[in-house]
């Protein structure tokens, strides 16, 4: 190691061994992966996302929720503790995050995970009360409350048909009422649009599972 | 540390003179550096400590969009790495090169276009930083910042790195066939992959995403990338370049050192695969992490074998810089240990996404990387300034405070880690159950980002005291 040039060539020959191996195996076969043909609806897997759910990803990267919430059911070889736990009925595979514009695998598991967090809670309601105050539906709760993604505003004629049902401390004053923001909208449409338990060829559904709470 | 310290040759009179000249040469930019990372390092700590704190009462500063806990956790820890730690190591790397390669930095127009990337990299982090707190993050983790602002970044560093690289063929000794020692490896490695690392990651995930699909094990690699093939790379050439000096002793098993420096940088690059254990990736892939995390302890070994040896005779205590590099060769042995334990499919099974694995990245980042940060820190002070500069009683409060909190963090976080991790192994103990558990965790968390942050305060009034010095006690 004399020289800078004879050097330079040999970082980056071994540094090319992990760059191929990962980034460009990742990009080239990962990155061209097609979904599968639905047979009995005849769309295809995994489903295509609307539009608020597709919005509802800038949101849920926006605020940071990946860092205490992971995407993604281990392998069965590795743990069954998050089948186990209902967190899924299978395990994640690439092909899953093909809709997603930004994979939000994360690293933490501060909350549970929430790959398939539409089949466990599929009622929009549940969240905007949970977003709204975590604690009111979740004794003791560490999350956060994400009051900025609701207005309160005053009833105009008639209470609105999407205002939160708050009581107690949370219930806003006599005449107004709290409903939830766009951005809010478009989060619980993503919220309840994670749900893998479609099967695929690389990740079949056994018969009679089920996710559940 | 005196003058010659670095110098390799028999004469001390002109090696002093050659470095007072390099120090000069390289005196604005490396201050600045230091300065700014410094000072973003104490900022991050504090947003650290509030984040924790929102652990532990999720109603305080309820209601503030901008400073929920997951903007504020990102903040904080995008702050860490590029406001602290990069920008340090650049500094670092920038007086090591100088020094080791007994060469000055020469031009006025090349030290513009250094300034000049000093002034842009803090822009850029300061912007970053505004950016995710009115919330146009990324979402990536680790490469939060807006697109701009991390194309501003890799333009910065490549103003500075290819500078610094190039230094390593104008070596003093090259002509006459003199060989290259193993701190410049490693610094030289250091600066080349930061561009390779960082702009492959935001190409493939800010600038031009990938499909998202492909994403997952472009994310494990960056991060550790970023921390093992960039950071800790230009750690180690402080560790080889200053301990031998410092002691005044030989490498031990100098033979050994390059197989080392091979070995780093290819297990290095492949052990993020780890991160993503049981993750989907294709198997294959998971299983090269695994290989590759376990292996990653025989360079680490010889870095050990190469270095834990030297001794100081005598005062051992009274010289910080050498206590921040045994620190941080201690803590390079044990994340080394933890992670090697972390790519084990039957321990990530349980301890991932989990406090231990918050716990190896602290280690890495807060003492492998930043411990011998500190220790160039306060190598090159006294030369850049030509006095002795330093407050005894500070640089021992903070070297002290720094140690306990970073230790108290690291272990509280493994065994809250270890004890959920279990417990999540029953299903039939509910998740939320688990969380209550957790709380008490959470407030000695709290209690160790105080004292990191009370360290952190320290070491930069110790540095800006060390500037103003000048100013309030003018020599006569
Ligand atoms: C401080 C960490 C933290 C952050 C940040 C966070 N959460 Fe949570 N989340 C939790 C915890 C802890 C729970 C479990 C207690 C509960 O249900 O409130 C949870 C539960 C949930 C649940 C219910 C899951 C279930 O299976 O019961 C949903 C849905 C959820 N979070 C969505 C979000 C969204 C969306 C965001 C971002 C806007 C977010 N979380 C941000 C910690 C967090």
């Amino acid at each position: 190691m004399h020289r800078l040039s004879t050097f330079l060539i040999g970082i980056l020959l071994v540094f090319l061994t992990s760059w191929v191996g990962v980034v460009a195996y990742s990009s080239n076969k990962l990155g061209h992966l097609d979904p599968i043909a639905d047979a009995d609806t005849g769309g295809s897997l995994p489903p295509n996302l609307q539009g608020d759910a597709i919005a509802g990803q800038r949101v849920y990267a926006s605020e940071g929720c990946i860092a205490c919430h992971s995407q993604q059911v281990r392998q069965t070889s590795v743990t069954g503790t998050d089948i186990a736990r209902g967190w899924g009925v299978r395990p994640s595979v690439a092909r899953d995050y093909l809709r997603d514009s930004t994979a939000f695998l994360g690293s933490c598991r501060l909350g549970q995970d929430l790959s398939n967090v539409g089949i466990r809670l599929p009622d929009a309601k549940w969240h905007y009360r949970h977003l709204f105050h975590p604690g009111s539906v979740c004794e003791g709760s560490i999350m956060p409350a994400f009051s900025h993604l609701f207005e309160v505003r005053k009833i105009q004629g008639q209470r609105s048909d999407e205002a939160l049902d708050l009581t107690g401390a949370d219930a806003p004053k006599e005449g107004c009422e709290v409903v939830p923001t766009t951005d809010a909208k478009n989060l619980v449409a993503y919220l309840l649009s994670l749900r893998h338990d479609y099967p695929l060829p690389e990740a079949p559904v056994k018969k009679g599972a089920e996710a559940t709470k | 540390m005196s003058n010659t310290t670095l110098s390799h040759h028999h004469d001390p009179e002109s090696d002093g003179a050659k470095a007072v000249c390099i120090d000069a040469s390289v005196r604005t930019p490396v201050l600045l550096l230091f300065g700014n990372a410094l000072h973003w390092l104490v900022v991050a700590s504090f947003l650290a400590l509030l984040a924790s704190v929102k652990l532990v009462a999720p109603g305080f500063l309820g209601g503030v969009a901008f400073l929920g806990y997951g903007r504020l956790s990102a903040i904080a820890r995008d702050l860490f790495l590029y406001g602290w730690a990069s920008q340090a190591a650049i500094a670092a790397g920038i007086w090591l090169m100088a020094r080791l390669c007994n060469r000055t930095l020469g031009g006025v127009l090349l030290r513009t276009l250094i300034n000049s990337a000093v002034v842009l990299w803090n822009l850029a982090v300061l912007l970053g930083t505004l950016a995710i707190l009115a919330g146009y993050s990324t979402g990536v983790e680790w490469l939060e910042y807006p697109n701009w602002a991390s194309a501003m970044l890799f333009l910065s560093f490549l103003m500075i790195g290819i500078w610094v690289v190039c230094l390593f063929d104008r070596r003093a000794g090259i002509e006459s066939g003199g060989r290259a020692e193993p701190a410049l490896w490693y610094l030289v490695a250091g600066f080349c992959c930061f561009p390779w690392v960082y702009g492959t990651a935001n190409l493939l995930l800010t600038w031009k995403p990938l499909q998202a699909s492909a994403q997952g094990a472009v994310q494990g690699w960056f991060c550790n990338g970023f921390l093992i093939l960039w950071l800790l790379p230009v750690a180690l050439g402080a560790l080889y370049g200053l301990l031998p000096r410092i002691s005044g002793q030989q490498l031990n098993r100098r033979n050994l050192a390059p197989l080392g420096f091979w070995l780093l940088i290819l297990f290095g690059g492949w052990a993020g695969l780890a991160r993503l254990i049981g993750g989907p990736i294709p198997a294959w892939m998971a299983s090269a992490g695994v290989v590759a995390g376990v292996l990653f302890l025989i360079p680490i070994l010889i870095v050990m074998i190469n270095l834990l040896g030297l001794r100081r005779g005598g005062d051992n205590d009274g010289n910080i810089t050498w206590q921040f590099l045994r620190g941080g060769l201690s803590f390079i042995l044990t994340a080394g240990l933890l992670a090697a334990l972390l790519a084990m499919p039957s321990v990530s099974a349980f301890a991932r996404f989990t406090g231990v694995t918050v716990s190896l990245d602290l280690l890495w980042l807060f003492g492998a990387i930043s411990f011998p940060l500190f220790g160039v820190i306060y190598a090159s002070l006294p030369g850049l300034l030509g006095r002795e500069c330093w407050s005894v009683s500070l640089s021992g409060l903070h070297y002290w405070l720094n140690f306990a909190g970073l230790c108290l963090l690291t272990t509280i976080l493994i065994l809250d880690g270890l004890f959920a991790g279990l417990a999540l192994l029953d299903p039939v103990v509910s998740f939320l159950n688990i969380t209550s558990y957790a709380q008490p965790f959470h407030v000695l968390e709290g209690a160790a980002w105080l004292l990191l942050l009370a360290s952190t305060v320290i070491a930069a009034a110790n540095f800006t005291r060390a500037l103003a010095a000048e100013r309030l006690f003018p020599k006569k």
